[in-house]
């Protein structure tokens, strides 16, 4: 008996195929169309100034000494931009902040309790700095773990050098 | 120089890999790459029109949709991980209502 894999016909393969149609449809759509020839830009044109220059409203009539590329004024949407990503850096954090409102004890801990964690499922009590160097010896965390979630609030000091 | 119908093609191949992505994957994290794949397919069509019209409106636009990706991965990525602290799991089918 053959053990080569085989494709199973059934609806399943719909999403797939859905887009692939979606890929046709554009392809002969595209084709079909006349698009002009691309203009390009000038020779030695510096097109990273020109962004910048677009970005912050700056007129290009008076920069000299460049070649520069038109564009439009960009400078409200950088605004607009600039506090979209703010909220969304607040949005983070807030939905990465856990319930008693910690948030610096996870990027403290360096990863310790996820090993911890794995380690307990795996069967093997130690955490995982130890499970690695085979010593017994308690790390930091467990030394100047409070259990009141407030342990992460300082500097933690690794004595074997870890990886915090 | 490329003509444009080939970056609009490359652009819907991308935008539909991504979509069967957001179709078939139930990992949150891959929906999030396959979001990012559709936007980037756009910015690829922001580019090659700005070289087609010879300015550089395009690509200033495509700056600020990386902007909101960038944006949008945040938020996601906290998402996310709310999803495997209530659930234990980043499929996002095992979140079927809006609390728990």
């Amino acid at each position: 008996m053959t053990t080569r894999p085989r494709l199973k016909i059934g609806p399943h393969l719909l999403p797939g195929l859905a887009a692939a149609a979606l890929f046709v449809v554009v392809v002969g759509v595209t084709l079909g169309a006349e698009f002009p020839d691309p203009q390009g830009f000038p020779e030695g044109a510096n097109i990273t100034a020109s962004i910048g220059y677009a970005m912050f409203d700056v007129s290009i009539d008076r920069i000299s000494g460049q070649t520069l590329v038109g564009a439009e004024s960009f400078l409200v949407a950088f605004i607009v931009v600039a506090i979209l990503l703010d909220a969304a850096l607040d949005g983070a954090v807030l939905l990465a902040r856990r319930e008693d409102g910690s948030v610096r004890e996870v990027v403290a801990d360096g990863g310790r309790e996820i090993r911890r964690a794995v380690g307990a499922a795996t069967g093997d009590e130690r955490d995982g700095d130890t499970a690695r160097n085979g010593s017994r010896e308690p790390s930091t965390t467990d030394a100047g773990s409070t259990g009141d979630g407030s342990a992460g609030d300082g500097p933690r000091t690794d004595p074997e050098g870890g990886d915090a | 120089m490329v003509p444009a119908e080939w970056y609009v093609i490359l652009s819907a191949a991308v935008f539909c890999i991504g979509l069967v992505g957001i179709l078939t994957r139930k990992n949150a994290l891959l929906f999030l790459m396959s979001v990012e794949l559709m936007l980037n397919a756009a910015n690829i069509n922001f580019v090659a029109f700005s070289q087609v019209w010879g300015n550089v409106t395009g690509q200033t636009f495509g700056l600020f949709v990386q902007a909101l990706a960038a944006a949008e991965v945040a938020v996601g990525i906290g998402i996310i991980l709310v999803l495997y602290r209530n659930f234990k799991d980043i499929d996002v089918t095992s979140a079927a209502t809006m609390r728990w």
